[in-house]
């Protein structure tokens, strides 16, 4: 990194200092012209390789603490953290690409939008390490611009900045707010009452076979949904673990089942049949007995037990 | 660099050493993550959202990966002996092209990027771009595990996801100035990808770091839209009109605009809604999604014009529309 460039760039008061590099002594529009320049190299890396690099940082550590399952299906994990590990080994290659190198020449363009540029790449290319050249952009370089054609082209230059600011206040909470789950409210919400077919006609098929051992809330809720010998799981012993949703007669046990990252998240819920429920959004295990109650089953208590929240909150 | 005077391998090490800490840094505090914790719904967008980022990020990183190698590690020509000549051909194979190339919708787009610096047309690459995040083996897998071959919604989504790719692609050829579909943000970094004179080590770092910023912010303030609606807009609002024939679709439409939920996994999420919606429904869902949803415009829109992008919403929705219309009254 250049030092000049730099200090330009964090200075405030920037145009004084930037009188100290050759060059750029005369003119106030050309160290403007400098700053900007460098200003817009440091944000190409912020806004590309420091984002995805941020992002990549965040999977790393969620990988090495064994908590990317809050994101994510763990059955995709190989190929999610290689990838962000290749994401970081080319971040700190690109140190080595000097600052401004990438993007010498077209960059010029950001603001001038709406008129032709062909013939100014040109000219520019043969240029591109000449200082002076590179600070032209405000004065002389488009005479066919128009002033109105400025003010809608800052414009333009203050969205895309006012974009990377959020996007990099967004990256930003992503890595200093530590991981959660999603609340019991969201589930709630997202419980549509609708049957959760997402596991498929064979869950219910191997639920007949008797072969229940493995069955997480969501296997449970779509064979309660979907059987249709309710009466051949009568008197079946569960014992299962979720939290806490309101539900006639008792409550409903839920749990967040993932296909591929919490965004497709879906609720699961079986009815479970108590005297007294426990507070909504706690997580419990519940020990009981399937019920066939006029061919819909629910579960029949037999004891329900308040638990910490466990470490794989989601089902897969 | 007027200032860079020192020999180039001390100052690489150097810069890769500050490179290093630097990662490290991050790491670190992502591992230490010293904020407290958000109110609760404020806290489910920004997982919603990072959800969304850590699963798209290695299909971008991928997808750039393999930008950086048709860009500057495949000889010119080597591609371009084993097309087609005709137009329509060319538009055919490049829509088959998602069968070969393994990323996803957010991937396609730093990859079709590398077509177009290549040399290919902005027509030929929409075509490609369209039809790869439905024309492609992982979404045909998930979409038979999730459908089978029920209501004809796989086999509808496949013919449909190819027709629309080709539709749109011969529509935008007959424009008369394809360089004013794309923005000039573009033109000009297809400029410097074509001037670079550089080691092929060096235009793939430029390349690298190129591409990450034309396509980052726009994923980071996509998935945090498609975070945020799902967090504020209810779902109910949605479903309450699932079975009507003709609302559903438009219903089916919204939502997948709205949940962005990749094309590789879609199908499942999709299935969830089978109960309640209308087939037709669905498979307009399963058409929009992937093409067209809140992160792939901001996507999109880091390299094609506001004008193209709302031609672009307006064809495939109207065309998912009709698809699923006609589903509906087949099925």
């Amino acid at each position: 990194m250049p030092g000049d460039r730099t200090l330009a760039v964090r200075s405030p008061d920037t145009r004084s200092r930037t009188f100290r590099t050759p060059g750029l002594r005369s003119s106030g529009f050309r160290s403007q012209g400098f700053r900007s320049r460098g200003f817009r190299s440091l944000g190409i890396r912020l806004l590309g390789v420091g984002l995805a690099a941020a992002i990549a940082a965040v999977t790393v550590a969620l990988a090495v603490t064994g908590r990317l399952g809050l994101y994510i299906n763990p059955d995709s994990a190989w190929f999610t953290v290689s990838m962000a590990v290749v994401a970081l080994a080319g971040t700190i290659a690109s140190f080595a690409l000097p600052l401004g190198a990438e993007a010498d020449h077209g960059h010029d363009h950001d603001h001038d939008h709406a008129h032709a540029h062909a013939p100014d790449h040109a000219h520019a290319h043969a240029h591109d390490d000449a200082p002076a050249r590179r600070s032209r952009r405000p004065a002389p370089a488009m005479p066919g611009l128009a002033p109105s054609g400025r003010g809608i082209a800052r414009a333009g230059g203050i969205a895309v900045a006012g974009g990377g600011v959020l996007a990099t206040g967004i990256v930003g909470a992503m890595l200093l707010v530590p991981p959660a789950t999603l609340s019991a409210e969201l589930a709630m919400s997202r419980d549509t009452g609708a049957a959760p077919l997402f596991q498929g006609a064979d869950v219910v098929a191997l639920a007949a076979t008797g072969d229940t051992a493995s069955f997480g809330v969501g296997e449970w809720a779509s064979v309660f949904a979907t059987a249709t010998n309710p009466e051949a799981f009568e008197g079946q012993q569960i014992t299962l673990t979720g939290f806490v949703t309101p539900a006639g007669g008792g409550f409903g046990l839920t749990r967040l089942v993932i296909t591929h990252c919490v965004i497709d998240a879906q609720a699961a819920s079986i009815p479970v049949g108590t005297g007294e429920a426990p507070a909504t959004g706690e997580w419990v295990t519940v020990t009981g007995i399937i019920r066939d109650v006029e061919g819909s089953l629910r579960v029949q208590a037999s004891a329900v037990e308040v638990v910490p929240q466990p470490e794989d909150p989601y089902e897969y | 660099m007027p200032t860079e005077t020192r020999t180039a391998p001390a100052r690489i090490a150097v810069a890769i050493g500050v490179g290093t800490l630097v990662v490290a840094a991050l790491v670190a505090l992502a591992l230490v993550s010293p904020a407290p914790e958000l109110s609760t719904r404020a806290q489910d967008g920004l997982t919603l959202a990072l959800s969304v980022l850590i699963e798209a990020l290695p299909f971008v990183v991928l997808g750039v990966v393999l930008s950086i190698v048709m860009q500057v590690w495949v000889p010119p020509g080597v591609i371009e002996r084993w097309m087609p000549r005709n137009p329509w051909g060319r538009r055919a194979v490049l829509s088959l092209l998602g069968m070969f190339i393994p990323v996803c919708e957010c991937g396609n787009v730093p990859f079709a990027r590398g077509l177009m610096m290549r040399g290919f047309g902005v027509a030929e690459t929409m075509t490609f771009l369209i039809a790869a995040p439905i024309v492609n083996p992982i979404v045909i897998i998930t979409t038979h595990q999730a459908f089978g071959l029920d209501d004809g919604v796989l086999i509808a989504r496949l013919l449909g996801g190819y027709a629309v790719a080709n539709l749109i692609g011969w529509l935008y050829s007959r424009h008369p100035d394809p360089n004013g579909l794309v923005t000039d943000r573009f033109r000009a970094a297809c400029a410097i990808a074509e001037s670079d004179t550089g080691g092929r080590g060096r235009r793939s770092l430029a390349q690298f770091v190129v591409e990450l910023r034309a396509v980052m912010p726009a994923l980071v303030i996509g998935s945090a839209l498609a975070g945020a609606v799902q967090v504020l807009i209810p779902r109910e609002t949605l479903l309450a009109i699932g079975s009507n024939p003709a609302l559903s679709i438009a219903a089916m439409i919204a939502l997948a605009m709205i949940v962005s939920i990749c094309s590789n996994v879609d199908a499942f999420f999709a299935l969830s809604f089978a109960s309640t919606f209308t087939p037709g429904s669905i498979v307009a869902f399963l058409l929009v999604g992937p093409l067209v949803d809140v992160k792939m415009l901001a996507l999109l829109r880091t390299t094609f014009r506001t004008r193209v992008l709302a031609g672009l919403v307006v064809i495939v929705v109207l065309f998912a529309a009709a698809v699923g219309g006609v589903v509906n009254l087949l099925v």
